[in-house]
């Protein structure tokens, strides 16, 4: 009647209860107590689970049990999907005290080997014949694993050759992708030509390959990118000129750079005048000013505006595009002049505020040439209508000018 | 149907009848489909019918519009056709070869003429209709025949006007700013420049031109003209956040002579209330209130300097209605609020051409001035026109407002503000 493993169970579950029984009065230690009933507890259980289970064995003359009895199942088979969930989990956990983005991206994880895991559970159930349970599965995780598996698959080695790209120099930036292109095209041509490679060969090398590439990647990731050189811009040099007065004029003695701050200065600077200008691809909706060959200012705006007006009107509190269209003979830079402005210099622990001209300008542009550059006025014209300004031929307000040409100079209005 | 079997034979045998001989008045189930139809098509009709529509796009008053009217009709027409007689064919079908228990009908793998005549019949009406649909959209790209400029912005939740200095519009020698209302001279091609300061917007009077989006950072033009001096309602088209249905827009046209007396009048220098008087404290009020993001051209401080308003500072897309002359405007707050009374408002949307410019340019009075709206407006503004003004909720604007925010003004200091305010013209 009774079966091996519950005889042994049965004599367990006694002796625990004794000992808990005689400890418990004997010596009157609560945990050890406590701890002994647990093991009783425990043991009580698993007896009566094998009672019902009868050590799964099932007897060579029952017919019943060899469908439905547990030993007649079939064992689950191997999943990596508890392994997944759990690891989640943990990245759940680590993401609740560090980082939102790695709570996030816990939690996909979670749902997404919660999902796998259930739907293999279901599919393992759904008969009792594992390939019909397989294809089960197959036909509804597929369509979702596949374009998903391989967007995070491509992602991830995209992302892995960005940072092997930008952690070679610019030079080597090339020879690489010159290489690998090389490599794959040369690959590809000798299997179309070559004899056929198994497919089980093929994803090998696809996958060491990308394996290479993530592991590329995490390394020269870590490493950090390369050192990118700020382009020096006339904003840049300018503000240099205004904030730290004493350097800049260190700097002029050496012959690094002209004296006069940049966006007044008709000669070129080291770096913010190098390959000035581009070709301007904006060809709609921009203000354009010219300099004429004969040194005049002249300009054109959007529409039909009728000549003969002398000053631009600009919107205020608003971007405005602005081409400069060099068509004089000789090298210049636009300049805008909004009048004087206090900038805040930082002195030790003191901020102390110097009044300069508030200007903007474009690079030196070469003859024929032109340089888009975006303009925003916050402040209306009429409010420095009594401020003379140097570099508006003597008028007030704001001017556009051209360094080194007199004549050169345009109002602007800001209303 | 069992009971009412029984009902009926109980009846019969009650008062000695036969109920089933009476002939009851019965509609059938397609009889009442017709009737339920018909009654759903004529009140679609019937709400075509507004008197009062000044944003109905099919009554165009000016070349531009009616240029959009002049293809749009004919093509409306053609659509129509085409939709009764393949809706007519449909229906045919459906009734005539509807299952009444027949043999299926031998099946035949398409006719090849007809099959080539269905697609070259549409192929031929889409040709037809693009030829001039193209030619118009051409013809209203075109801005060289432009005789005046007005820059048009954008942003939540109102429309700045501003006249660039120009030898158009009959010569502007100074800048003019305004907001709400555009004013155009009548009879002329107007070219609008129009960019946002924030999100996407679209410029659309109805009556004058078809819509414009206006996007940060690029200026998109639009030939704008009136037949006849009037006032032509139009409004933002394109979703631009919490207040967009807040955001209106007029365009007032006025004759030559009547357009040289509002530029006039817009470029008069700035008179300062009397002193002693309630627009005097009301000055004060303006300044230590409102001058931050609200520019009124002229005003100087006591030490002679200009007050200039710094709106950038203040608010997300870096500029507030200029006020200057605000009681010439007929609205305020985004077109949204008339600063005239009701009575005034249809004497002026109900004149005629020969009339419109004088009682326009008459502007706000003490007679005809609203002053519910415009208090209600200065006692709280984001009550009446949402506009994100939570200053506890400004992260995301880095503490600028989008909109006029609440002010906490007192009743006094309302009372002083439209004193002050009633004298802007």
């Amino acid at each position: 009647m009774f079966t091996t493993g519950s005889k042994f169970l049965i004599g367990a579950s006694v002796v625990a209860v004794l000992s808990a029984v005689i400890y418990g009065i004997g010596q009157g230690g609560v945990m050890g107590t406590v701890g002994l009933s647990s093991a009783a507890v425990g043991l009580i259980g698993l007896t009566t689970l094998n009672l019902f289970l009868r050590d799964s064995n099932v007897f060579a003359d029952d017919e019943a049990p060899v469908e439905s009895s547990a030993a007649a199942q079939y064992a689950p088979s191997a999943s990596v999907w508890p392994l997944g969930f759990a690891f989640a989990s943990v990245v759940m956990a680590v993401g609740l005290v560090s980082y939102q983005p790695i709570l996030v991206i816990g939690l996909i994880a979670l749902l997404a080997a919660g999902t796998e895991w259930t739907v293999q559970a279901w599919s393992e159930r759904a008969s009792g014949d594992v390939e019909h349970n397989a294809a089960v599965r197959s036909r509804l995780s597929n369509p979702l694993e596949y374009p998903v598996g391989s967007i995070i698959a491509a992602g991830v080695v995209i992302y892995g050759f960005s940072r092997v790209m930008l952690w070679l120099s610019k030079t080597n930036t090339v020879v690489a992708f010159a290489v690998l292109a090389t490599v794959v095209v040369a690959v590809a041509f000798v299997l179309s030509f070559g004899r056929k490679i198994k497919t089980g060969a093929m994803g090998g090398i696809l996958a060491v390959g990308a394996i290479a590439m993530i592991a590329a990647g995490t390394l020269t990731g870590l490493d950090g990118e390369r050192d990118i050189p700020v382009f020096e811009t006339t904003a840049i040099w300018q503000e240099e000129g205004i904030l730290h007065a004493e350097k800049y004029a260190e700097g002029a003695e050496k012959g690094k750079h002209p004296a006069e701050l940049i966006c007044e200065s008709p000669e070129a600077f080291p770096e913010a005048d190098k390959k000035a200008s581009q070709t301007v691809a904006a060809k709609s909706g921009t203000f354009q000013v010219f300099l004429r060959e004969n040194g005049s200012l002249d300009y054109d705006v959007p529409g039909n505006l009728p000549e003969g007006s002398d000053a631009i009107t600009l919107i205020r509190s608003n971007p405005s595009n602005v081409i400069f269209r060099n068509e004089s003979n000789e090298e210049a830079r636009l300049t805008l002049d909004l009048g004087t402005e206090t900038f805040e210099v930082e002195e030790g622990e003191e901020t102390i505020g110097i009044e300069a001209r508030n200007q903007v300008c474009t690079t030196l542009i070469e003859p024929g040439a032109a340089q888009i550059f975006t303009l925003e006025v916050d402040q209306p014209s009429f409010a420095f209508a009594d401020v003379e300004n140097p570099n508006g031929d003597g008028g007030d307000g704001f001017y556009f000018f051209v360094p080194g040409i007199e004549a050169a100079t345009l109002q602007v209005i800001v209303p | 149907m069992f009971q009412n079997h029984e009902r009926t034979k109980r009846r019969e045998s009650e008062t000695g009848t036969n109920v089933n001989k009476v002939k009851q008045p019965t509609l059938s189930s397609g009889v009442r489909a017709m009737r339920i139809a018909g009654v759903v098509t004529a009140g679609a009709f019937m709400a075509g019918c507004a008197q009062n529509a000044p944003q109905d796009t099919f009554q165009p008053k000016g070349s531009n519009s009616q240029m959009i009217d002049d293809l749009a009709r004919p093509v409306f027409y053609i659509a129509g056709v085409v939709g009764v007689v393949v809706f007519g064919v449909i229906a045919w079908v459906l009734f005539r070869y509807r299952d009444r228990g027949q043999a299926i009908p031998e099946q035949t793998h398409g006719k090849p003429a007809l099959e080539i005549a269905l697609t070259i019949l549409p192929a031929l009406i889409l040709i037809g209709v693009a030829i001039p649909t193209v030619g118009v959209i051409m013809a209203l790209d075109e801005s060289d025949d432009t005789e005046c400029i007005v820059n048009v912005t954008g942003q939540q939740w109102w429309w700045e006007f501003d006249y660039p200095v120009q030898d158009g519009c009959g010569g502007i020698e100074a800048p003019i700013i305004t907001s709400g209302q555009m004013v155009i001279p009548a009879d002329t091609n107007v070219l609008i420049r129009g960019t946002s300061r924030d999100v996407i917007h679209s410029f659309w009077i109805p009556a004058l031109n078809g819509k414009r989006d206006m996007v940060p950072g690029r200026i998109h033009t639009l030939r704008m003209q009136a037949y006849e001096p009037g006032i032509y309602a139009g409004q933002c088209a394109e979703f631009c956040g919490l207040s967009h249905a807040n955001m209106r827009m007029e365009v007032a046209a006025l004759s030559d002579g009547d357009f040289e007396t509002w530029k006039a009048n817009q470029l008069e220098d700035y008179t300062s209330p009397a002193d002693g008087s309630l627009a005097a404290v009301g000055e004060q009020t303006f300044i230590a209130n409102c001058a931050r993001c609200h520019q009124i051209n002229g005003m100087k401080d006591d030490e002679g300097n200009p007050i200039v308003a710094r709106p950038d500072l203040q608010v997300y897309s870096g500029a507030s209605p200029n006020l200057t002359n605000l009681m010439t405007r007929n609205t305020f707050a985004g077109a949204s609020w008339d600063l005239i009374n009701d009575s005034y408002r249809d004497t002026v949307w109900g004149a005629s051409p020969d009339e419109f410019g004088a009682l326009y340019l008459d502007g706000v009075s003490d007679e005809n001035f609203n002053e519910v709206d415009l208090r209600e407006w200065l006692r709280n503004a984001p009550a009446k026109k949402p506009s994100y003004a939570d200053p506890e909720e400004l992260e995301a604007t880095d503490g600028l407002y989008r909109g006029m925010p609440y002010l906490a003004l007192s009743e006094d200091q309302i009372d002083q503000l439209l004193a002050y305010l009633l004298e802007r013209k």
